[in-house]
C-alpha cells in the first residue's frame, strides 16, 4: 500500500493578477514623477533633492521611479518585534499574520453599563490588559484618546498606560518629534536601553501623510526619528476612496502606495536598511453619511490586493486592518462585518492586522467587541490551516474498528478520537452551541453579553508580568517631565 | 408664482448646461433674478437637502446640485444690486492651527453654500490671529472651524479665546465640527454649536441665525 500523504494547501485568497499587481504600482510610480507630492519637512525635501528628485512651483517635488526604487531594495523584508520581556513574538514577513487593537477612540462602550461614553486613561489600561489576556491578540494599540490627561501630552500617557499594563508589543501613536521622543525615552527603560530596544524592538509607530500627497512637517520629524532610531514604523495615508483618493479602488491604491513609496524613500535616506511596514488605508468614504468605513468590504479587498502586490512586487511586510465595524452596538451588524475583515485578512496574509474592537467606524472601542474578534480570529486561523491530509487523519484503522467491530463500537468512544479531537476541531469559547435548554436555564445569554462576561473575568483574573520598581518610577518621571 | 419645474428638475439631476440654459430664459423672460434665486435655485436645492438627509440620493449628487446652482447663481449676480438680500449669511470657514486635514471642511462650506450661505474659506491651519483678522475684515455671521486631529483641537478653544480679546466675540456665532469634537467639547470652549456631519452643520447654521424653513 501505498503511503497516505499529501503536502497541505492552505487556502489562500488572491485578488489581482499579475498584470493587474505591476498596472497599479507603474500608476503610481507615474503619480511620483508627474504630479509629485507636498513635502513641508525642509529636510526630507532637502534628501529627496539630493537624491535626484526634483523641485517644481509651491513646494512640490516629483520623484523619478529610479529614487523610489533604491529604497525598496534597502528597506528589510522582515520585521520582528518582541514582547516587553525580550521574547519573540511577531515575525513580520511572507504569510504571518497578527492580529491586534486600534487607536484614538473618542468613546467606548461601558463595560458596566453598557453606555457609549467618553474614554479615559483607565481605558487605555483595560484594553492593554485585555489584550495581553487574549491568545490571538499579539499586540495593543490605545483604543482610547483620553479625556483626562493633558492634551498636550495625550500620546506619553497613552503609551504609558499601555506599557505599565502589557508585555505585548505596543503599536503607538505620537504627534510630533517631541513626544515621540519622550515615548522612545520610555520604550528604552522598559529595554534596558536604546542598544537592547533597537535589537528587539516591541514597538512599531503609525503615523500618517495626508492624502491627496501632502506631508507634513510633523509627520516627518516622526518618520525621520524613527528611521534614525531604527523604531519600525509605518506610514499609511487616508487614502480612502471617495475621500483623500479617487472613488475607484484602483485609483485609491494607486495614490496610497505613491504616497507609501514617498514615506519609504524619505525614509530610508534618513535611515538606511531601517525597518519600515508598506501599506496604505483604502477604505470607503462612505456616499450617504461621508464617514470613512470600517465595515465595508472594500478595505478588505484593496488589502488583499496589497498582499498580491507584496508577493509580486514588493516584498515588504504590510499594514491592514480588521475586525471592526460600522454599528454603533455590538449587534449582528458588528458581528458580520468583523468576521468577514478577520478572515479575509488572514485568507489574504496580511501581517499586521489592526483596529480589532472598534464600532462606530472607530469612534468608539469596545472591550467585548475585542474578546468576539480574539474568538473569529481562531475560527479564522483553524480554517486558513486547511485539512492535513495523511495516515493519521485518513483514520483508515478507526474506520476499520469501528465500523468493523461490535455493536456499540462508536467513533466517540475510540482512542483515535481522544487523541485528536483538541487539533481536528475548532472548538469554541464564547461562540454558544448549548442545547436550547441549557443555554435558557444559564440565563439565555447573546453573544455580547458572553463577551462581556468573558472580558470582566479576563480584567479581574488576568496577571500581567510586573515590571520592576525602578522602570515604572523612571517612566512615572518622563510622563511628568512633560 | 413663477415655473421653476424644468430649472429644478435640471438641478436635481446635476445636469448644468440644461440649468444654466433655463436660468438664461428665465431672465430673458424677465423674472426677476431674486426670484429665480430663492424660488428656483435656493428652493430646489432644500428639496435636494432633504432627499438627501432622508438617505434617498447620494453625497456626490448633492454636491453635483450644488455645483449646478452655483453656475446658475453666478449668472444671476450682475442682476443684483447693492442691499439687495441674496444670502442667508455669511460663513468663516477654516481648519484650525496645526491642523492640515480639509475633506470635512472643504463638505461642509460646499453645503453650507448649497443651502445659500456665502463662504469665505481660509483654508487649513488657519492661526487665531487669522481668524481675528478675516472676521474684523468680512463681518461674517458664523465662524465655523474644523479639526480632525484630538491635539489640534484645543486652537479651536485658543481661536475663540482670541476673538474675545478682540471683542469679536459677541458679533459672531461659532460653530465646530471635525472627527474628535463632541457636543460637550463645543460647550466646555464657548462655542455655540456643534455640527456631527456636514448636514447637520447646515441646520445648526441656520438654528444660529434663526432661520426658520417657513421664511424660505
Amino acid at each position: 500500500m501505498k503511503a497516505l500523504k499529501a503536502d497541505t494547501f492552505e487556502p489562500r485568497l488572491k485578488v489581482l493578477n499579475r498584470d493587474q499587481a505591476w498596472a497599479i504600482h507603474e500608476a503610481a510610480l507615474e503619480i511620483l514623477g508627474k504630479t509629485g507630492v507636498r513635502m513641508e519637512h525642509r529636510g526630507a525635501l532637502e534628501m529627496l533633492l539630493d537624491a535626484g528628485a526634483e523641485s517644481s512651483e509651491g513646494g512640490w517635488v516629483k520623484l523619478p521611479a529610479s529614487v523610489v526604487e533604491k529604497a525598496l531594495e534597502s528597506a528589510p523584508r522582515q520585521i520582528d518585534l518582541y514582547d516587553q520581556q525580550g521574547n519573540e513574538a511577531m515575525c513580520l514577513t511572507n504569510g504571518n499574520a497578527y492580529y491586534g487593537t486600534g487607536s484614538d477612540a473618542t468613546f467606548t462602550l461601558d463595560l458596566e453599563s453598557g453606555e457609549r461614553r467618553r474614554t479615559v486613561l483607565k481605558d487605555v489600561a483595560n484594553f492593554a490588559r485585555l489584550v495581553d489576556g487574549l491568545e490571538n491578540m499579539s499586540f495593543a494599540m490605545s483604543m482610547a484618546n483620553p479625556d483626562d490627561v493633558p492634551v498636550e501630552s495625550i500620546y506619553v500617557y497613552v503609551f504609558a498606560e499601555m506599557v505599565r499594563n502589557s508585555s505585548k508589543p505596543i503599536v503607538f501613536i505620537a504627534d510630533s518629534g517631541n513626544d515621540i521622543a519622550r515615548i522612545h525615552d520610555i520604550a528604552c527603560q522598559v529595554a534596558s536601553g536604546e542598544e537592547n530596544l533597537q535589537r528587539k524592538p516591541f514597538l512599531l509607530n503609525y503615523s500618517e501623510a495626508i492624502s491627496p500627497l501632502r506631508f507634513p512637517q510633523n509627520v516627518m520629524e516622526k518618520l525621520i526619528f524613527c528611521a534614525e532610531h531604527r523604531v519600525p514604523i509605518c506610514l499609511p495615508s487616508g487614502s480612502n476612496a471617495g475621500g483623500g483618493a479617487p472613488v475607484t479602488l484602483a485609483g485609491a491604491m494607486a495614490i496610497g502606495i505613491a504616497e507609501n513609496l514617498v514615506g519609504l524613500t524619505v525614509h530610508q535616506l534618513a535611515g538606511k536598511g531601517a525597518p519600515f511596514l508598506f501599506g496604505p488605508n483604502c477604505s470607503v468614504l462612505d456616499m450617504k453619511s461621508t464617514v470613512v468605513s470600517y465595515g465595508c468590504p472594500e478595505w478588505s479587498l484593496t488589502q488583499a490586493a496589497l498582499a498580491d502586490m507584496r508577493d509580486e512586487i514588493y516584498g515588504l511586510p504590510i499594514w491592514a486592518f480588521a475586525g471592526a465595524s460600522d454599528a454603533k452596538v455590538m449587534d449582528a451588524q458588528a458581528g458580520a462585518e468583523a468576521m468577514f475583515s478577520i478572515v479575509t485578512a488572514l485568507l489574504s496574509r496580511a501581517n499586521l492586522i489592526h483596529d480589532v474592537g472598534f464600532l462606530e467606524y472607530g469612534n468608539t472601542s469596545s472591550l467585548e467587541m475585542v474578546t468576539m474578534a480574539d474568538e473569529l480570529v481562531a475560527m479564522s486561523r483553524f480554517f486558513t490551516r486547511g485539512i492535513p491530509v495523511n495516515q493519521e487523519t485518513l483514520a483508515l484503522d478507526a474506520i476499520q474498528r469501528v465500523a468493523g467491530g461490535g455493536p456499540g463500537s462508536i467513533f466517540l468512544l475510540d482512542d483515535h478520537t481522544f487523541e485528536h479531537f483538541m487539533k481536528a476541531q475548532f472548538l469554541p469559547r464564547l461562540l454558544d452551541r448549548s442545547r436550547y435548554d441549557s443555554w435558557n436555564e444559564a440565563g439565555a445569554a447573546d453573544l455580547y453579553r458572553a463577551c462581556n462576561t468573558e472580558a470582566r473575568r479576563i480584567l479581574s483574573e488576568h496577571q500581567v508580568a510586573a515590571k520592576p520598581d525602578g522602570v515604572l518610577a523612571e517612566i512615572d518621571r518622563i510622563v511628568k517631565a512633560g | 408664482m413663477n415655473d421653476f419645474k424644468a430649472l429644478s428638475e435640471a438641478i436635481s439631476k446635476g445636469d448644468i448646461n440644461k440649468a444654466v440654459a433655463e436660468t438664461k430664459s428665465a431672465l430673458e423672460a424677465g423674472i426677476s433674478a431674486q426670484d429665480i434665486l430663492n424660488q428656483g435655485l435656493i428652493a430646489t436645492m432644500n428639496e435636494v437637502g432633504d432627499r438627501y438627509s432622508k438617505g434617498l440620493i447620494f453625497v456626490p449628487q448633492m454636491l453635483r446640485s450644488a455645483k449646478t446652482m452655483q453656475e446658475c447663481t453666478k449668472l444671476l449676480k450682475p442682476y443684483f444690486q447693492e442691499g439687495d438680500v441674496v444670502s442667508k449669511g455669511q460663513v468663516l470657514m477654516g481648519t484650525v492651527r496645526g491642523d492640515l486635514h480639509d475633506i470635512g471642511k472643504n463638505l461642509v462650506s460646499m453645503m453650507l453654500e448649497g443651502a445659500g450661505f456665502t463662504i469665505t474659506d481660509l483654508g487649513v491651519d488657519v492661526a487665531p490671529e487669522i481668524f481675528v483678522e478675516k472676521v474684523r475684515e468680512v463681518e461674517p455671521d458664523i465662524v465655523g472651524m474644523s479639526a480632525l486631529l484630538s491635539t489640534t483641537m484645543p486652537a479651536m478653544a485658543d481661536t475663540i479665546e482670541a476673538l474675545q480679546k478682540a471683542g469679536l466675540r459677541k458679533k459672531v456665532k461659532i460653530m465646530i465640527g471635525g472627527a474628535p469634537v463632541t457636543e460637550r467639547y463645543a460647550q466646555k470652549i464657548g462655542a455655540d454649536a456643534y455640527g456631527s456631519d456636514a448636514g447637520s452643520a447646515v441646520t445648526r447654521a441656520k438654528e444660529l441665525l434663526g432661520i426658520d424653513r417657513s421664511e424660505e
